[in-house]
């Protein structure tokens, strides 16, 4: 009786480690069946598309190889217009947005109503939708009535065509682009700001630390962190960049601000033509995932991690 | 070497005063420890010699020359932070020579000075190391040698072994001690812990509430105590203390000054029966908490042999007997101190 007691006990056992094994599993399942079908399955769908010639009219597809990359990398030109635009805008964004997110948080470190309210201001446009902020600026850089160019010839100054001009077009995305996210990563380079112990700018006043000085060997170096991973999100961001684009300027004038993410929704859905729409995607990923292992290999080394 | 002066200093956060109408003399060249329980104003006294919390009023004199508001850098001061405060993106050589750089010291002097200092606090292999990858220790050493590197006029130290374990504690006191000894500059030591204050002070500066309490040499704050407060705040176990009479005066006596026995003793000046309540056994002696009439008191004896339970008879010496008036107040008049001895005694047959 007692035996049988035992080997049941043992059985119950192993039946209870047979299951505990599989509970991990089953608990992560919802994010990988997730991560499955909506992240790995579209792209290894991009890139099996790529390779075939197929349009939404027509559903029978025609393997055709490498021929829709050497297409759009050598043979159209409209392709390296679009790749040239969207790196001149990323370059701007990332230049302009990393300086003066840390210009505003260095401001609003600082106590007072007028900084508070900066901090408050700065931030508001995130929580505008893209399509309202696209509205309101191109209202505000409209030729003849916007406020803008009203401003510039109240001061006497050439008046410019902003969003009409291929001349001006892209500096007008950049800046609607800049102005939407600086509050969002001002924040977040606000609180690495706070996050820095007071006692170490004190020691550097002991140390007869000048203002300049204190600030690229002591606050630079402690918000690296942050400022790489500004780097790399706001480079990813900018080299996906559509919805400003669609909203304010739809690629034009001419082709002076048409951009990947819009190259290949024009392909896709306007064009039907798939196999050149996921050539361009592979490519545009590709970049990507290149560039990101640049900065990671060439800058890794410079960030201070606590 | 540098003499610091506090004329009639005040400091307040908001309404908040810390400090009001402080006169302090930190003597050239001399070991002071500032200490006292939390938020008696020990810190802030040490911040405004440093700079970085100046004072809200008054004058802090430094070799006769006024700082008050002369910036932290430009002082001839050093301070070692609790927490340390070395600045975490850069080597241990880096840290050291932060300070040269501002200062401009040429290159060869730069690195013959860190080599120096580095040897002497034994960071010399360490140099090129990152601080996150060093022990409390070590940083705290980092800590020293960009303060010693300065050759400041003053070290300000603001409980620099507070975040050490008991024994590298002990070691760094005693390191410390030889550092003071070799440089023979003035420290300003900050500590709430009395058995540093004692062990390494030459001058106790005791604060309690932004006031002097006393500042003498440790012996002299351990045996001679002006105030209750100072004769509770140093030595452990706290001085007994007891209220008596009508005058509401009190007495008391250091725990280590009493004799205990099992039998009355006619030549003791003072003698009380109790019983013991509590005994702890801590190696080199014996630690009892006794209960007599006038209340409970502890007891520090080299004698292990009384146990809990036990009546006992604590006798103790004319001179080893302090009183304080109701103020809290030493009481010091020879004339005083025998009418506390007569109603003491009264009280006591009462």
């Amino acid at each position: 009786m007692k035996r049988k007691e035992k080997q049941q006990f043992v059985e119950h056992r192993l039946g209870e480690r047979r299951l505990s094994r599989f509970i991990p599993y089953l608990m992560v399942a919802p994010a990988m069946v997730f991560l499955l079908v909506f992240v790995f399955y579209p792209m290894l769908n991009l890139l099996y598309l790529s390779f075939f010639e197929y349009n939404l009219v027509n559903p029978k597809k025609k393997f055709v190889g490498f021929e829709n990359f050497r297409n759009i990398l050598f043979v159209k030109t409209d392709f390296r217009a679009c790749f040239y635009n969207t790196a001149i805008y990323t370059v701007s964004v990332v230049i302009l947005l990393i300086l003066f997110a840390v210009m505003v948080a260095v401001w609003c470190k600082d106590k007072g109503w007028l900084n508070d309210f900066a901090t408050t201001a700065f931030f508001t446009p995130h929580i505008i939708a893209m399509i309202s902020c696209g509205m309101i600026w191109a209202w505000l850089m409209d030729e003849n009535a916007g406020v803008l160019n009203a401003v510039l010839s109240f001061f006497h100054l050439p008046t410019l065509r902003w969003l009409n001009s291929s001349k001006t077009a892209m500096l007008s995305v950049v800046i609607v682009s800049v102005w939407k996210s600086l509050g969002y990563y001002s924040l977040i380079v606000l609180s690495a700001l706070e996050a820095i112990p007071a006692e170490i700018y004190e020691a550097a006043a002991l140390d007869n630390t000048p203002k300049r000085r204190e600030f690229f060997k002591i606050t630079l170096p402690m918000l690296s962190p942050q400022l790489f991973f500004l780097l790399i999100t706001i480079t990813i961001n900018s080299f996906k960049v559509f919805d400003t684009i669609r909203v304010m300027t739809n690629g034009g004038p001419g082709s002076s601000t048409d951009v990947i993410s819009f190259y290949i929704y024009r392909y896709a859905f306007i064009h039907f033509r798939i196999g050149i729409a996921s050539a361009s995607g592979v490519v545009l990923m590709l970049v990507l995932i290149i560039l990101t292992a640049v900065y990671f290999k060439g800058l890794s080394k410079k960030v201070y991690y606590q | 070497m540098a003499e610091i002066k506090f004329v009639d200093v005040g400091k307040s956060f908001g309404d908040n005063k810390i400090i009001e109408h402080m006169n302090l003399t930190i003597k050239d060249g001399s070991f002071t420890v500032l200490v006292g329980p939390s938020g008696c104003g020990k810190t802030t006294l040490l911040r405004m010699i440093a700079g970085i919390g100046p004072a809200s009023s008054g004058q802090i004199l430094l070799d006769g020359e006024d700082i008050t508001d002369k910036a932290p850098g430009k002082r001839g001061v050093a301070m070692v932070f609790q927490n340390y405060a070395i600045y975490p993106t850069m080597t241990v050589r880096e840290n050291i020579e932060f300070g040269l750089k501002n200062n401009h010291v040429p290159k060869e002097e730069r690195s013959r000075l860190i080599s120096e200092v580095a040897l002497s606090v034994g960071l010399s292999e360490l140099l090129d190391r990152k601080p996150s990858t060093l022990s409390g220790g070590q940083r705290q050493r980092i800590a020293l040698a960009r303060a010693m590197v300065k050759k400041p006029k003053v070290f300000l130290m603001d409980e620099p072994l507070s975040n050490l374990d008991a024994k590298l504690r002990v070691a760094m006191r005693t390191e410390l001690i030889e550092l003071y000894k070799k440089l023979q500059t003035t420290f300003v030591y900050v500590t709430h812990d009395q058995i540093e204050a004692m062990s390494m002070a030459d001058d106790i500066v005791l604060l309690d509430h932004g006031k002097i309490q006393q500042e003498d040499a440790p012996e002299k704050i351990y045996y001679d105590p002006d105030n209750v407060f100072t004769a509770q705040f140093i030595g452990t176990p706290p001085m007994n203390i007891f209220s008596f009479g009508a005058h509401e005066n009190r007495m008391g006596f250091r725990s280590e000054r009493v004799t205990l026995s099992y039998q009355a003793n006619k030549q003791a000046f003072f003698e009380r029966k109790g019983s013991i309540i509590t005994r702890e056994m801590l190696g080199s002696e014996t630690q009892y908490q006794i209960k007599i009439p006038e209340g409970s008191l502890m007891v520090k004896s080299l004698n292990e042999k009384f146990q809990v339970g036990e009546t006992v008879y604590i006798q103790l010496q004319e001179e080893h007997l302090y009183f304080f008036d109701k103020e809290g107040l030493r009481i010091r008049d020879k004339k005083e101190i025998a009418e506390c001895n007569a109603e003491l005694e009264a009280s006591h047959e009462a």
